[in-house]
Formats: C-alpha cells, structure tokens, sequence
C-alpha cells in the first residue's frame, strides 16, 4: 500500500520512467521499445514469470514493479551482457530481473529530476505457474512496452 | 591494466566488464568480487589493480565500508582508486563514500560513452 504523492509529482515520475525504459533498452539492450500503452487500477492480478522490485522512500513513497516473461528476461539480459542465452544461469536471470528494476528505477529518478526520492535495493522474482494479486490505495499506473522479444509491463503506485 | 569489479550482482559485473572492454580501455584482467570482503580477501593477496569499480548495496560488507576498509592500514592497496557503480544518487550517500576514500561515482543505468568519459583519467 502506498501513501498519496501530488499528482504533479507522480506525472513527473511517470514521465521519467517512460523516458528512462526507452533510453535503457535502446542504449544497453540495443532494442528498439515501443510505448504500447498506460492504464490505471487499484487491484489486479500479475501472472508474469518475473517480477523485480524497487520501494521508493523519501518525498515520495511507493513500489515499481517491472513484470514480463522468463524468455523475454533471458534474451534482454542476454544482449545487455553479451552473452548467448544459453549461456545465462538462473542466478544471472535472477540478478538480471533485479537489475532491470534497478535501472529503471535509477533512470526514471534521474530523468525526473526529484530530489529527496531514496530507492531500495531491488528485490526479484523468477519463477514459473504463479498468480499474485496487487492491491493500492491509490491507483496503480501501468505502463506497458513492447519489443521484438515480448512484453514489458511496468507497475508504480505512487 | 588490472581493474576489480566489487558487484553482489552476477549480472552487473558482466554489463560493467562489457562496458569497460566497450569503452575502448586496455584491460589485460578484469577480476570480480561478489562483495566488499570478498574483494578485501582477494586485495591481501593481490593489490595489482589499477582501479576497483564497487557497488553500494552488497550483503556482508557494503561499498562504504569497503572503501574505509581499503583506505585503511594496508600499504600496498590504500592508494588504489575507487569508483562507486550504482543507481544510489543520493548526495548525502554519494558525499560519504568521498569522504571515506572513493575517487568517483557512476550513475546506473550509464553507456560506454559514460565509462569512457568517467573512467579516462583512472585508466587512460
């Protein structure tokens, strides 16, 4: 659950992420993302593979959740590490997810340029045949991408 | 050219040595450290590096930590340069690994024209 920041704020921040998801996937992944979407909602339900966490701390609290599918995680961190898939260890998947909402997380603060916003390390989740459950407060903003590998699905309740 | 990588994410240390080699540096041995004692282990019996790229948050010994550990009473690797590598921009976290010894700070998510540029004067 999260606590209320001002809308201006949390428009900030949205547009930082967007920003930052683009410029991290074309500069480190060398992967062209498309904007696929943005929606709203207080609960839903996630059944993606992989889940890494960021809590936001400071002037402004909350979560961002970076969500897709194992194959997509295993070729995106493929190409931002420059190996071969196959390649990959689970532990490398692991830290991968957790890495992704890392750098998205570091990039949305930079792009918005807030101070006074601590992130937490992040916290990841790889797994298969799970059904976990959101709930907010306020209104969770959802950010979908699309690449050639798949989707990204992008969750911040702010 | 020797450089350490001090990451507890297997992952990071594989973007940050690709970075490196992509920024154009002569590295002839990249060595990595899943945290900050592990690195300081490694250091006590091998201090030939030219600069150690460390992250913040790392269980056992965290960065700051590390860079006072470094910094401390051990002729052969005091001198060593230190560069912070994490998405943690806080200035407050950012001044007190300074102070503690740190010799720079790198942003993630950064580009190898990042490196180039923030790394040139320890490894150019």
């Amino acid at each position: 659950m999260s606590q209320s920041s001002s809308p201006e704020l949390i428009e900030k921040l949205l547009a930082g992420l967007r920003q930052a998801v683009t410029e991290m996937m074309n500069s480190m992944a060398m992967t062209e993302v498309v904007f696929a979407g943005r929606e709203s909602a207080n609960s839903f339900t996630i059944s993606a593979e992989v889940v890494g966490l960021v809590r936001l701390s400071g002037h402004m609290q909350g979560m961002v959740g970076v969500t897709c599918d194992q194959e997509m995680l295993r070729v995106v961190v493929s190409k931002i590490v420059g190996l071969p898939p196959e390649e990959l260890s689970q532990e490398d998947l692991l830290d991968g997810a957790a890495e992704l909402a890392n750098m998205v997380c570091g990039g949305m603060k930079t792009k918005a340029q807030i101070g006074g916003v601590d992130l937490s390390p992040p916290i990841a989740i790889v797994g298969k045949e799970f059904v976990s459950q959101w709930k907010t407060n306020h209104a969770t903003h959802i950010f979908t991408f699309q690449m050639e590998e798949g989707g990204l699905r992008i969750y911040s309740s702010l | 050219m020797r450089v350490l990588i001090v990451d507890d994410s297997s992952v990071m240390r594989k973007i940050v040595a690709r970075g490196l080699r992509q920024a154009g540096f002569k590295i002839t041995d990249i060595l990595e450290a899943g945290d900050g004692q592990e690195a300081m282990n490694l250091l006590k019996t091998d201090s030939n590096f030219k600069l150690i790229l460390s992250d913040w948050n790392m269980p056992v010994m965290d960065g700051l930590q590390f860079v006072r550990e470094v910094r401390g009473n051990i002729p052969q690797i005091k001198n060593i340069p230190i560069v912070m590598v994490t998405t943690e921009g806080g200035e407050s976290k950012v001044s007190a690994a300074m102070e503690a010894g740190a010799n720079g700070h790198i942003k993630k998510p950064f580009t190898p024209e990042t490196l180039q540029e923030s790394l040139q004067r320890f490894l150019g």
